[in-house]
């Protein structure tokens, strides 16, 4: 009890030992284990959430590589042969033939979303070893919860033309490898999103307000 | 939670998130979008939503068949990709919502309405419907170059299936269809 009161200072409902579910939000006291509730597990801040995260962004840092090097799709038709882009060629075709606003809407979501959630997740674990505007971080935290998804957008493009564009000889589009790598990257992402506890940055910064003190 | 008037919201005093604001009749309104989206689900899932014509030949997809036509044509993980986040995902959400809501409706609890309604916000993520919207906008301005495409009936049902889920998870919040749940559960023993 006296570490905890040690790591969870002031009149907080950590320092008295108590949680809130995970799962449905019910306080309960942490010792008992689980939410008397729902029944998931309860914890104070969710177990080893920086090393997951860390270990999450890492594997979707990697994967980020091939994702960007390798084809994302091969066009077979029988006036030009077969073609394979990966997503910046891809990019780069829809902004020369002067489709400016796709061109636009697939670099942001396919090139600089999945960089920005990387570095922001990066941040945040620095953050939350130590910080002085934890109100900052906590608005990094959400948006990169909601934007992150909005990267699957080429995935599923290229799942679209590859099940639509099947004729034959005339034309079809087969998927490349990318494809699956930059699924992987967005998957990962996510989920190091999902296992980051943004108490964490509070407890950081130690900063309560002024009723709780 | 019931003493909130309207337009009064709970605000986190640290972080400035929404804690809780006052919704009214949130299991009726929350149940009839669920039941809305899950027509419109059927529509968006059965019947076409992409159309292309080169020359003489033309072919159409629904999204319930273009898991199957990924499959066959050898891409078994982009298959399992729009299986997963676009057919089982919603469904879940769906499914899993109208299990637990209706019953609530009469005050009632199904068993294992706990247990589905922790799979049902564990799933809500990972449906990308929305994100789906936009790839199938994104693919039909890649094709209008090489063929004549026509956009199906299924891809307005999708664009409602989208209002309706949306609608159906904000009209009722997490902590209180929890709350009501535990009541509803407490009631049966």
């Amino acid at each position: 009890m006296s570490v905890r009161s040690q790591r969870f200072p002031g009149h907080t409902a950590a320092a008295r030992g108590l949680a809130a579910c995970h799962v449905c939000g019910k306080v309960a006291p942490v010792d008992s284990g689980s939410c008397p509730r729902c029944g998931a597990g309860l914890h104070l801040r969710k177990p080893k959430s920086l090393q997951r995260t860390m270990a999450l962004t890492l594997a979707a840092c990697v994967l980020y590589v091939p994702a960007n090097l390798l084809p994302v799709m091969t066009v077979e038709s029988l006036t030009d042969g077969a073609e394979a882009s990966s997503i910046i060629e891809g990019v780069v075709t829809f902004w020369t033939t002067g489709a400016y606003p796709v061109a636009v809407i697939i670099f942001i979501a396919s090139i600089v979303i999945p960089i920005l959630k990387i570095l922001s997740i990066l941040s945040l674990c620095m953050a939350a070893r130590s910080n002085r505007r934890p109100i900052g971080a906590t608005r990094i935290y959400r948006l990169t919860e909601i934007v992150g998804r909005w990267s699957m957008v080429d995935v599923f493009v290229v799942a679209i033309l590859v099940s639509v564009v099947q004729l034959g000889t005339l034309m079809s589009i087969k998927p490349g490898p990318a494809a699956l790598a930059f699924c992987s990257v967005v998957v990962l992402t996510m989920l190091a999103a999902h296992t980051f506890d943004q108490r964490l940055i509070w407890d950081a910064a130690g900063e309560q307000p002024d009723e709780l003190k | 939670m019931r003493d909130l008037a309207t337009s009064q919201r709970v605000v986190c005093p640290c972080c400035e998130a929404n804690l809780c604001e006052h919704k009214p009749n949130p299991v009726q309104r929350a149940t009839a979008f669920s039941l809305a989206a899950l027509a419109f689900y059927f529509v968006a899932h059965f019947f076409p939503f992409l159309s292309l014509e080169v020359g003489a030949r033309s072919n159409e997809i629904s999204l319930f068949r273009s898991a199957g036509a990924l499959n066959d044509f050898g891409n078994p993980g982009l298959a399992f990709v729009v299986a997963v986040f676009i057919i089982a995902a919603p469904a879940a959400l769906i499914g899993g919502s109208l299990y637990v809501l209706l019953p609530l409706l009469w005050g009632h609890a199904l068993p294992g309405a706990k247990l589905v309604c922790r799979w049902v916000y564990d799933a809500g993520p990972w449906n990308m419907i929305e994100v789906f919207m936009l790839g199938i906008l994104v693919s039909m301005l890649k094709l209008t170059k090489i063929a004549t495409v026509h956009l199906g009936v299924s891809f307005w049902a999708f664009a409602l299936l989208i209002v309706c889920l949306t609608a159906s998870f904000g009209a009722i919040e997490r902590l209180e269809l929890w709350r009501r749940l535990e009541h509803a559960v407490g009631g049966l023993r």
